[in-house]
């Protein structure tokens, strides 16, 4: 503190030669700065800054959309791998989830599972009925709210159905707190269901 | 001159804006044209932007409260969040405060309690800015969870241990940044700051990198989806979503970090003197990054959207609102909410909202 005091009484107290009502600036522990004899101009650190911040940021994202067109091949293979290893471990964590939910007992979790195949068969249904790509979102809303009308109230539906699709996805919708893609990936909840079981659910949820 | 107090600069490059001329005033520039003078902001747009921060963080932590539902590892970090950009606004609005008493002439640039409270605004700055990052860090590692660990996600993210964790994070970011602020003349402790900065931003970006691979890596093993070209947009969605959660922070943290390098190693070079004069727009951005977090963090999920309909809809035709809650009381998983903005969820919520008068 003493030797900013030094400074501050070493340099002459100088006013502005305008009015008393200019912004004035104190960096008191500095001395003047000279501005004479500047090869460059006085703003390049300023300019290469934002300049180099921008480039990166492009660079970034011409990297994130490379990555997404050719990928990484060497991911591929320990993708698969990572894949047969959660599938394993889901089987031998599938008796824990259940224990885990404290809300649902399991007089709820019988029912909410039997009216998950109750919607997967209703919506397999009407999805072999209509193959038509158009509008798939929409067809599946109202197919997915005809279900789900008919059997009980949408909260249940769509907690059953979203607790029971879940275990490794990420989210593709647009305003998904992730954030990431737009892929939902669904595993089946049973090793034992059909991959339609699990298509027709995608389609629904996406 | 070693004795230099980069972090004073916040508070007596404000402080020098007086319009009361006295024996202390120095400049340190010339009469010279050449000169870089200060780029002014003025206060009118600081307080504005100040409090637009302040005020949409509070939202935010206001419906994370109230709604039972969003009581959940993932909502306390994007909590987190809030709080630490809700301080780093709260300081700005505070600085000007003081300026402003200062040029009133209730307080004086030179006593000792105006230097505390230089400190302890210097503390709550940077504390701000470990807490953001720390909390970008913690929001990712969750997502990181979430997506590889999903099945064990229950027991490894349990809600007491996330209130750990934050409590962790809170307590060494409050430690740093009093010894950050108290010994910032050492160079010491410049150094390990700058380089915390680029550190946990690389780390971030290879944690969204690492799950991006796998949501691109997974949609290719999916038969179902119908053309490429729906493939390249959804993955340019996530790309851009990614360069913007991380272009943010960078394009509003990255110029006051290198001000604070600029200011230690070369404050009398005339090419950093210029870049330090741009100091003012440096914290303005740092307010706006507090103003765009919560659109890109909090925002996103419906789950919180809906708890914001609720609650200005339900004002108005009903002041009990604070049963918001048991109406739809459903205990929900955390996958749910992460994967829970379904098309049919969002269409859901304005009959939802429509069922609150």
């Amino acid at each position: 503190m003493s030797a900013l005091r030094l400074i501050s009484n070493r340099t002459s107290q100088q006013a502005l030669s305008n009015s008393d009502y200019t912004w004035e600036y104190e960096y008191y522990e500095y001395g003047p700065v000279s501005f004479e004899g500047l090869k460059a101009h006085k703003y390049s650190i300023v300019i290469g800054f934002w300049v180099g911040l921008a480039v990166f940021v492009i660079f970034m994202f011409f990297v994130l959309t490379l990555l997404t067109k050719t990928g990484a091949p060497h991911q591929e293979n320990t993708e698969s791998s990572e894949k047969r290893f959660r599938m394993n471990s889901f089987v031998a964590d599938f008796g824990r989830p259940l224990e885990s939910e404290r809300v649902f007992s399991r007089q709820i979790a019988e029912e909410s599972r039997s009216l998950f195949h109750f919607c997967i068969n209703e919506v397999e249904h009407l999805d072999k009925a209509q193959q038509s790509q158009k509008g798939p979102d929409l067809e599946s809303n109202i197919h997915f709210q005809e279900v789900s009308r008919s059997s009980g109230t949408l909260e249940e539906d769509l907690n059953c159905l979203a607790k029971y699709n879940i275990p490794n996805f990420v989210n593709t919708e647009q305003n998904s707190s992730l954030g990431e893609g737009d892929l939902l990936i669904l595993q089946p909840p049973r090793v034992l269901e059909s991959k339609t079981a699990m298509q027709s659910s995608h389609r629904i949820l996406d | 001159m070693s004795t230099e107090k980069p972090f004073n600069l916040i508070l007596s490059a404000h402080a020098g804006q007086t319009s009361i001329p006295s024996l202390e005033n120095i400049t340190d520039f010339s009469l010279n044209i050449t000169d870089c003078n200060q780029v002014v902001v003025p206060e009118e747009v600081f307080f504005t932007v100040a409090a637009a921060g302040i005020l949409e963080n509070l939202l935010v932590l206001v419906a994370v409260i109230r709604n039972k539902n969003l009581h959940l590892p993932m909502y306390f970090f994007i909590c987190s969040l809030a709080i630490s950009d809700m301080l780093g606004s709260l300081y700005k609005t505070l600085e000007n405060i003081f300026i402003i008493l200062c040029k009133m002439g209730y307080l004086t640039r030179r006593g000792d309690f105006e230097k505390k409270l230089d400190d302890a605004m210097d503390s709550m700055f940077i504390l701000s800015l470990l807490g953001s990052i720390f909390s970008l860090l913690a929001i990712a590692a969750d997502r990181y969870i979430t997506i590889f660990y999903a099945l064990r996600y229950h027991n490894i993210m349990t809600l007491q241990r996330a209130l750990v964790i934050l409590a962790i994070i809170w307590t060494f970011c409050a430690g740093s940044s009093i010894a950050i602020a108290l010994f910032s003349h050492e160079v010491a402790t410049v150094i390990p700051f700058t380089i915390l900065f680029p550190l946990m931003m690389i780390f971030i970006l290879c944690l969204y990198i690492h799950m991006f691979l796998l949501a691109r890596s997974h949609a290719k093993k999916i038969a179902s989806l119908p053309t490429s070209a729906v493939h390249q947009r959804t993955n340019m969605k996530g790309a851009i979503t990614l360069t913007i959660f991380l272009g943010v922070f960078l394009c509003c943290w990255a110029p006051f970090v290198l001000h604070i390098l600029l200011a230690r190693f070369c404050p009398h070079n005339p090419y950093c003197a210029c870049y330090m004069s741009i100091f003012h727009v440096n914290g303005t951005l740092i307010m706006c990054n507090a103003i765009i977090d919560p659109m890109i963090f909090a925002f996103r999920s419906p789950e919180l959207r809906s708890t914001f309909k609720k609650m200005f809809c339900c004002a108005r035709y009903n002041w009990n609102w604070w049963k918001l809650n048991e109406g739809e009381y459903y205990r929900s998983t955390p996958m749910q909410h992460h994967f829970a903005e379904l098309k049919i969820l969002t269409q859901n919520d304005t009959t939802l909202a429509g069922n609150c008068r």
